[in-house]
């Protein structure tokens, strides 16, 4: 088993130094630097600004010095945001959002594995019928159409919660409610079709056949079976969740890290990029881990692959 | 589930072929007929063929342009009647007139046109016409009963009738045939960019799957690291890269979108490489070629066809979330995403902008959604 | 029909239905069964005779589309529409069952010891401590070696044959009244097959319990069962007890299947036959594992150095159990697979022969795998399927010329001539395994390797692929290679007999030789267990 961690460790390693180096190298090609955005200034100052920034460098030495500081867990000064580190943005960003991503996802696999089951259970009767409608409704209606339309009647006609801002109470409900939805219909989905397989299974058969009581067939045949599907779902989604949503971030107006990386990309803000490409990809890598770790867990099977 | 000893002996000779003999199904005709019992999948395919319709046509018969702009009609709310409504004829003629300088005397509206006494101290100037031509309300407008002096005469004019039934935008367009030429970019960039996901990624997918060994296990690994990198991220750059265009939205999009694709290939190809009958097409003799013409696209086909269906919402969704970043098509032109975007800004002024496009996009996208789900379950009869 | 004494589960005019999509299927269609205390009862049919399925509905176990009724009394309870709590009270400790599938029928996701406890916690109220005493004496009673540690591992650490003894040893935990044994070895080894029956006779006469036996296999029974219930297409055709139904069968159907079994012997040919296909020392390994980490590959000797030589007219039989390399050799001899050794077809050297070189010669060296299901493309009409074989070796042929050939092929194997646009999932097992060998034979070959070709079906269904594979064989001089496990099919079919394990030859010899004098221990037990379960007749 520590063997297998040790192993999924070793492997995320390469992976995100690719991922580093093609986001490096993509984003300096790509034309437009972060000082021609502004009024034409003194060249001078430019210069200077470069050489601030170690601009003036060639590429592969700007690269290798990135790679460094990185490892020292440094991301550089912002660009755009001159009085800030990257490293300050996020510690400023990063618990907004992993705040309202933990609360969605939490929910989301809570609701939508409860939804799932029962639908599976009843299948084919009316609650089977609606929560696959809410699931197919929850999957198909896109966050930048659910958002506007939470904020607009809880926020603006109601006028019960916050229609936007952050730190006023009851400012997370509408935020976190768009973001559950659709990973709540995901999820829910998910567990319908993972529980109508399993309870097809022969081993189901043979847990009914012993006279073993109905909960039991459930909770301990059941349910650890159908819920694989979902934990390996969840790794890149919580990952994804927790990095900050860019649509929910502006329409609710929360000081988040999801906006960064549009912001960062159109604005050349080299390092607030690599910065945020980065952080998402730890967070990718660590929750893939701890999907695989959890998965053996509950399987097995897979452990001694 | 019983099954009849059905052989008839080699003496028999050839039977004459009866008719269920004959009526062999095939899986596609089982398939098709499972689907058309499915109500859901059915209606969807009715909208989605409607919707399609109205993109391609409905732009061309739209009563209004998608980049005309009246300025007299900067955000009206959606309505049935036409407009202007009876009561701003009046009060909308006199102002346009008012700038004339002239005196006017009482406005009467007579059905479809609009006239008043005029007069001036000096000969009444025919130009004067022009500000109402100006106005989006009138036209055919004209001076008639001039007196012999010019000083007076009746001023007539036409109002024209506009019809904005879902309202306009914060620019005075119509925001139905916006609507309808977002359609038609919106469905073509999730065609397109689905198209060109499935080009890419059949191709790949079964060019691992087929050579297997290393080759596969590099060309998988390389999408695992596609994977790990946020999707919107090659968008973005590639967008910025290049400039905002048509051509590179899809393109973004279908090269973000193929990796599902050449992974649900591979595992087929894989799968069906190890199936009997591709061994027993092997020990026929048969070529690469032909396994893969006769045995391997072919069973493949189906899931990836369902996997098209349900890639398109996800193209589109992805064009829609560009737009609203302010990343995609350019206005004139217009998305739904983008449309949809706008109204959220104006959500508490004019409710009708978010309304009806996102109404649309929601048909679109569950229509998309039953008719993938609906194929899926057709020619997987086992997930029901 | 009169109640039986001292009967403890009494079914009468048990019904069920199924509702699908295309309609309804009734698969048990009123039957009438008693079961006495202590005795063992045996249900015989062919798949799809609704076997089965009475016994799921005795259970409450039908699938949700299936509707029962008519009464099964277990003493003095009716079953049949009983809650499904208080049908807990009686499933899994009066009565139990056992399943064919012994690779999925026990949870994978926990240890076997946990699972065997819970019939005793649930039934019995015992705490998973109270219970492991319990399982640990039931783990030795049906013999699973080392049960100290047997009792951690997961279902997949164990072999088919000891699952099916830890599904017997859960299904003994409360001591029931009735076992019910659903085709409990057949998807065994004969070897493993005869030690399972063994074991469920041995357990029947130390702890008294009655056995209900389904199978497909009548001769299996023999020995084993007091009485039998024949079924048919959910119907029960004909019962009574065993002895008299084997010597003296009523219904047509029960003579059919007495009389199913292949028969006959092949003779050898003549000493003069030339040699066709000759392998020397032929090898096969797979590399198993390897990787980063995770130690150097494991090289796995799937065939290890064998020779073969087949006559023209010649059947060979390769016998031996899952594993033993039999069908590698098979693919091998035909350089479907690499392999290392000599391999000669007529005069020609195949060992270094690639996939192009290969091309002419596939026309005369032909192969029909076991399952049919799975080796005819399902997107393809069975014409396109049988002429195949005709695009590649005869491409100037016209469409007319390959449809006359597609015509009589299939009126070769008995089939219509109008099949051949139908597609294959509209056929039974032995229709789809006739055209398979309609594929093979449009090609006019000379050597075909038959791997399994009629495991996958009925014994009646059976009989009849045996009889025209040595009709096509007399008619056309085919020498076959004939691989199977099952060793009734193979002396009926093959004059010369290679006995494989592992990867080796254990003996090899004429069939007779083999079948009245084997000389090799594992030979021996492979006969013994066969002769054990299939050749009561004789010795009756």
């Amino acid at each position: 088993m520590l063997l297998y961690v040790l192993r999924r460790f070793a492997s995320a390693v390469p992976t995100l130094f690719v991922i580093v180096t093609i986001a490096f190298f993509m984003l300096r090609l790509a034309p437009g630097g972060p000082f021609d955005l502004e009024r034409p200034i003194d060249p001078l100052i430019i210069e200077n600004l470069k050489r601030a920034f170690n601009m003036d460098k060639p590429l592969p030495q700007q690269y290798m010095l990135y790679l460094w500081n990185l490892l020292h867990g440094d991301l550089g000064p912002s660009f755009t945001r001159r009085d800030f580190t990257v490293n300050d943005l996020f510690r400023f960003g990063l618990p907004v959002s992993v705040q309202i991503g933990g609360t969605a996802i939490a929910i989301a696999l809570v609701f939508g594995t409860v939804l799932g089951s029962l639908a599976a259970l009843r299948q084919n009767s009316w609650v089977d019928y609606s929560v696959v409608g809410v699931a197919t409704f929850g999957i198909t209606i896109p966050p930048f159409v659910v958002a506007p339309i939470l904020s607009l009647i809880f926020g603006v006609y109601f006028g019960w919660l916050p229609a936007g801002g952050w730190g006023a109470p009851g400012s997370m409900v509408l935020p976190v409610a768009t973001l559950a939805l659709p990973q709540m219909a995901i999820v829910a989905r998910l567990t319908r079709g993972a529980t109508i397989e399993v309870l097809r299974s022969n081993h189901i058969r043979t847990a009914r056949a012993y006279g073993l009581p109905s909960w039991v067939v459930l909770y301990v045949h059941t349910l650890r079976a159908s819920i694989l599907p979902v934990v390996s779902y969840l790794g890149p989604t919580a990952a994804a969740l927790m990095t900050g949503s860019v649509v929910v971030e502006t329409i609710f107006g929360i000081p988040g890290i999801g906006r960064y990386f549009v912001q960062g990309a159109l604005g050349r803000d080299y390092t607030l990029v690599m910065g945020t490409v980065v952080v998402i990809a730890v967070f990718v890598v660590v929750f893939n881990l701890i999907v695989d770790i959890l998965y053996a867990y509950l399987d097995p099977r897979v452990r001694y692959d | 589930m019983t099954e009849a000893p059905n052989i008839v002996p080699a003496a028999a000779g050839i039977a004459p072929a009866d008719g269920e003999m004959a009526l062999g199904r095939s899986l596609f005709q089982d398939a098709w007929r499972r689907l058309r019992r499915n109500r859901a999948a059915v209606a969807s395919a009715v909208v989605l063929v409607v919707l399609a319709l109205a993109g391609l046509i409905g732009p061309m018969v739209a009563p209004h342009s998608y980049d005309r702009i009246y300025p007299q009609y900067v955000r009206v709310p959606a309505s049935f009647e036409a407009y202007p409504k009876e009561d701003d004829i009046v009060p909308a003629f006199e102002s346009a007139l008012a700038r004339a300088r002239i005196t006017i005397g009482a406005t009467e509206v007579n059905g479809n046109t609009v006239s008043a006494p005029i007069s001036d101290d000096e000969p009444l100037d025919p130009r004067i016409t022009r500000y109402l031509d100006r106005s989006d309300l009138f036209s055919n407008v004209r001076i008639d009963q001039l007196s012999a002096d010019g000083r007076s005469g009746v001023m007539l004019a036409d109002v024209s009738r506009l019809q904005f039934i879902f309202g306009t935008d914060n620019n005075g367009r119509d925001l139905l045939a916006r609507i309808l030429i977002g359609i038609r970019i919106s469905l073509a960039i999730g065609v397109l960019a689905s198209a060109m996901a499935l080009v890419l990624g059949v191709t790949y997918g079964a060019i691992a799957g087929y050579y297997g060994g290393k080759i596969d296990s590099v060309m998988m690994r390389i999408v695992d690291i596609f994977y790990s990198l946020p999707f919107i991220f090659f968008v973005i750059l590639l967008v910025v890269f290049f400039g905002r265009s048509f051509i590179l939205i899809f393109i973004a999009i279908g090269a973000t979108e193929w990796l599902d694709m050449s992974r649900i290939v591979r595992g087929q190809t894989l799968t069906l490489k190890r199936q009997e009958f591709v061994q027993a097409a092997e020990a026929l003799g048969a070529t690469t070629s032909g396994i893969l013409k006769r045995h391997i696209i072919p069973n493949t086909l189906g899931p990836v066809v369902v996997y098209a269906t349900l890639l398109i919402p996800k193209a589109i969704l992805l064009e829609s979330l560009l737009s609203f970043l302010g990343l995609g098509v350019q206005e004139p032109l217009t998305s739904l995403g983008l449309l949809i975007s706008e109204g959220a800004e104006n959500i508490r002024g004019a409710t009708w902008l978010l309304i009806f496009p996102a109404v649309t996009l929601t048909m679109i996208l569950f229509a998309l959604n039953f008719l993938g789900d609906g194929l899926r379950d057709a020619l997987d009869p086992k997930d029901r | 029909m009169a109640d039986i004494d001292n009967s403890i589960l009494a079914v009468r005019k048990l019904d069920v239905k199924f509702h699908t999509d295309d309609g309804q299927v009734h698969a048990v269609k009123g039957i009438d069964l008693d079961v006495r205390a202590g005795e063992t009862v045996a249900i015989v049919g062919e798949s799809g005779s609704g076997k089965s399925q009475t016994m799921m509905a005795i259970m409450g176990l039908l699938a949700s589309n299936g509707r029962v009724s008519g009464t099964a009394r277990y003493r003095d309870t009716e079953l049949i529409g009983m809650p499904e709590r208080r049908l807990n009270t009686i499933r899994g400790a009066k009565i139990t069952m056992i399943f064919q599938e012994p690779m999925t029928s026990l949870d994978p996701l926990y240890k076997i010891g946990r699972q065997m406890a819970e019939p005793l916690m649930y039934h019995k109220g015992m705490s998973a401590r109270e219970a492991r005493p319990r399982v640990m004496e039931l783990l030795k009673l049906v013999g699973i070696p080392d049960p100290e540690r047997r009792i951690n591992s997961y279902p997949h650490e164990l072999s088919g044959g000891q699952r099916q003894r830890v599904m017997i040893a859960m299904a003994l935990a409360n001591d029931p009244d009735i076992l019910i044994a659903d085709e409990p070895t057949t998807a065994l080894d004969v070897t493993i097959q005869a030690q399972i029956l063994a074991l469920l006779a041995e357990l029947q006469q130390k702890l008294g319990m009655a056995i209900v036996f389904i199978t497909h296999d009548l001769t299996i029974v023999r020995r084993f069962a007091d009485r039998i219930y024949v079924m048919r297409r959910g119907e029960v055709v004909e019962d009574g007890a065993t002895e008299e139904l084997f010597v003296d069968p009523q219904h047509d159907y029960t003579k059919m299947l007495l009389a199913a079994e292949p028969t006959g012997t092949k003779l050898p040919p003549p000493p003069s036959a030339p040699v066709l296909l000759q392998g020397t020392d032929v090898q096969v390994s797979f590399k198993i594992g390897g990787g980063f980490l995770s130690g150097p590959p494991v090289l796995l000797q799937a065939v290890d150095r064998i020779s073969v030589a087949l006559r023209k007219g010649q059947t060979i039989g390769i016998v031996g159990e899952s594993g033993s390399g039999k069908s590698t050799l098979g693919r091998a001899l035909l350089r479907l697979l690499p392999s290392e050794g000599r391999i000669r077809f007529e005069n020609r050297d195949l060992s270094k022969a690639d996939r192009e070189e290969m091309r002419p010669l596939r026309k005369e060296l032909q192969l029909v795998f076991q399952d049919p299901f799975g080796s005819l493309s399902p997107r393809m009409t069975v014409g396109q399927v049988i002429t195949e074989g005709l695009l590649v070796h005869e491409p100037s042929l016209s469409t007319k010329e390959r449809d006359r050939r597609a015509i009589e092929a299939l009126k070769e194997v008995g089939l219509d001539a109008a099949s051949r646009n139908r597609y294959p999932h509209e056929f039974s097992g032995g229709q789809r395994q006739r055209v398979a060998i309609a594929r093979a034979m449009i090609l006019k070959p000379k050597v075909v390797v038959l791997d399994e070709p009629t495991s996958a079906l009925d014994r009646s269904v059976q009989k009849q692929i045996v009889e025209l594979l040595r009709k096509l064989q007399a008619d056309h001089d085919l020498s076959y290679l004939f691989i199977s496990h099952d060793l009734t099919v193979v002396r009926a079919m093959a004059d010369y007999i290679i006995v494989m394990k592992q990867g080796k030859i254990v003996e090899e010899g004429q069939t007779a030789d083999i079948f009245d004098n084997p000389r090799h221990s594992y030979t021996q037990t492979l006969m013994a267990a066969a002769v054990d379960t299939t050749k009561f007749r004789l010795a009756g």
